[in-house]
């Protein structure tokens, strides 16, 4: 009963994010795109808000994230209508048996993160108890191999769901990332939509759930932050690829995933750079990147001010060149997600029908970013292979997406 | 969208599917019982963390509120200086508990400074300061004789 009241716990999150089908992109969508858009938005209003909470010493209890709850419902536009639900395409089938396969190796413990235990769900479990972002725990010097400075959105939105089950479930941190996989997909399929059209959307909608799903499998991320970051950067992308007014949805995914992972605000900086060479316009670039600027900063600030600054410290350490060789040939190994390239080839064969070289500049120029990132961040470690080998299948799990994102841009 | 596109979409998706299942399959059976713990099939061995996540729910009831304790294997019967994977998970499985890491009930530790509890997964911890309060076929539960 407690996983299944957790499991509601998430997706009541939705509610706080209903006041996103104000924006005038996300009205026009289908309602799963809107569902899925209102529970992402919802995520970054809930976190966003408890840590207001914690900042103002308002406890994390049932009643005071209930009453936000129903003060934010209050403010989506519940009455206004929604775009005609996608047409029944030939993919729904295989989109079911992709939903189907993920519940059950969720549900057997095939694809659970490690981290799920060291740290993301002790984090959220400690707030959940504390009914505040528990500083001491934070800052206590032996769980410093926490992370304790990882930014809090994921653990955060772990509490809420334990505030309405009354205890914190593991097995539910493990089912949440189908919904993320779900509200990836549909998200995805709405926002495409308009730009390439019912049927070509679905089908490359239902490419990146089965590209997710192994990927998610592969690199086992249930009950860590990937999924989580995935289903922002996936919004921001492909609000800023297929839609002209996608920018302000998109500053709200960013900070979303700037909020959820480190790697989160490199993806940030990245997609501000090739907005900014693709579109040329500097002043709204800086209003993208704006909201995730500011969350990170008061994040830091906080951290700061509690003494629990960890990963972020590090950003001076020395870069080791002589390990270039090394760190290329360790990520091209664990880039084969041991299905011979298989999920980089789901990305590239669509090309063959690329038309609209132009629409897929941007998430072109951010797959490279990601992937130069990636190396980068890994020649910062005198040893890397073990994180190299321990890592690269969950980093490059953007870079993938942002190649199918590119790839369905270029097909319109 | 021409039929070629399609297919070609379609066929990447259901080879993607596949890699799923086979990747499904390899991490061990049984395929259709529920698991005791989250990581009992992550991968085709027993996961690291498996017999922590099965003790720890059993000690939970026989600790006190706020009890300092910690968990680890024991090297050679010695609380080892570090443990990753036993205290981290005793972090998460004990939350109505202080978890201290391993080093507080190393040999050379002041009486009046070790750790209260120990949870010794699967080794005996044979430091004679602590008696043993309960056993499981996970570990064993130890407290300190001051």
């Amino acid at each position: 009963m407690k996983d299944v009241l957790w499991v509601l716990g998430i997706v009541l999150v939705t509610g706080f994010g209903l006041v996103t089908w104000r924006i005038p992109l996300v009205r026009g969508l289908d309602l799963g795109a809107r569902i899925a858009i209102a529970f992402a938005g919802g995520c970054v209003v809930l976190a966003v808000l408890m840590f207001g909470f914690a900042l103002v010493h308002v406890p994390f209890t049932r009643v005071t994230l209930l009453i936000a709850l129903v003060v934010f419902a209050a403010l989506a536009p519940l009455t206004r209508r929604f775009a005609p639900p996608s047409p029944r395409t030939a993919g729904r089938g295989v989109f079911a048996a992709i939903l189907a396969l993920t519940a059950y190796g969720l549900l057997t413990a095939r694809e659970t993160c490690a981290d799920l235990v060291y740290f993301w769900g002790p984090k959220g479990q400690r707030f959940y108890f504390a009914e505040t972002i528990d500083v001491a725990f934070l800052s206590f010097p032996h769980y410093s191999l926490m992370h304790p400075d990882y930014p809090p959105l994921l653990p955060l939105v772990y509490a809420f769901a334990a505030s309405i089950a009354h205890g914190f479930s593991w097995w539910g941190a493990l089912f949440t990332m189908l919904l993320l996989l779900l509200a990836t997909t549909l998200a995805f399929r709405g926002l495409a939509r308009e730009a390439l059209g019912d049927e070509r959307a679905s089908a490359y909608a239902v490419l990146l759930a089965a590209l997710l799903a192994y990927g998610y499998a592969r690199s086992m991320v249930a009950g860590a932050g990937e999924p989580m970051l995935l289903l922002f950067e996936t919004i921001a992308i492909a609000a800023l690829t297929f839609r002209d007014d996608g920018e302000l949805l998109a500053a709200i995914a960013l900070a979303g995933a700037a909020w959820t992972k480190v790697e989160g605000t490199a993806f940030v900086a990245i997609v501000v750079v090739a907005y900014i060479v693709t579109r040329r316009r500097v002043v709204r670039a800086v209003a993208l990147a704006a909201p995730a600027i500011v969350l990170v900063g008061s994040w830091l600030l906080f951290a700061r001010e509690h003494k629990f600054l960890d990963q972020y410290a590090r950003a001076g350490e020395t870069m080791h060149l002589e390990n270039l060789g090394k760190v290329l040939g360790a990520t091209a190994r664990q880039a084969s997600y041991g299905a011979f390239y298989l999920p980089w080839l789901a990305g590239a064969v669509p090309f063959a029908f690329a038309k609209n070289w132009r629409r897929a500049m941007l998430p072109l120029l951010v797959f490279g970013g990601l992937v130069a990132s990636a190396i980068y961040f890994y020649l910062h470690d005198n040893a890397p292979l073990w994180w190299i080998e321990s890592s690269a299948e969950r980093v490059l799990l953007s870079a993938l997406m942002t190649l199918l994102v590119a790839a369905a841009a270029a097909s319109e | 969208m021409r039929r070629a596109e399609r297919a070609v979409l379609t066929a990447l998706a259901l080879l993607l599917v596949a890699a799923l299942v086979g990747r499904l399959y390899t991490r061990g059976g049984p395929y259709f019982e529920r698991p005791e713990t989250i990581v009992d099939h992550v991968g085709p061995g027993k996961h690291e963390l498996r017999d922590a996540l099965i003790l720890l729910p059993k000690v939970r009831p026989l600790l006190p509120r706020g009890a300092e304790v910690t968990c680890f294997r024991p090297v050679n019967g010695w609380a080892p200086e570090g443990d990753t994977v036993n205290f981290f998970a005793a972090v998460g499985q004990l939350p109505y508990q202080n978890v201290v890491p391993p080093f507080t009930a190393m040999f050379h530790v002041r009486r009046e400074n070790l750790a209260e509890y120990v949870v010794a997964v699967r080794d005996p911890f044979a430091h004679p300061a602590y008696k043993e309060l309960a056993a499981f076929p996970e570990g064993r539960l130890y407290r300190v004789q001051r």
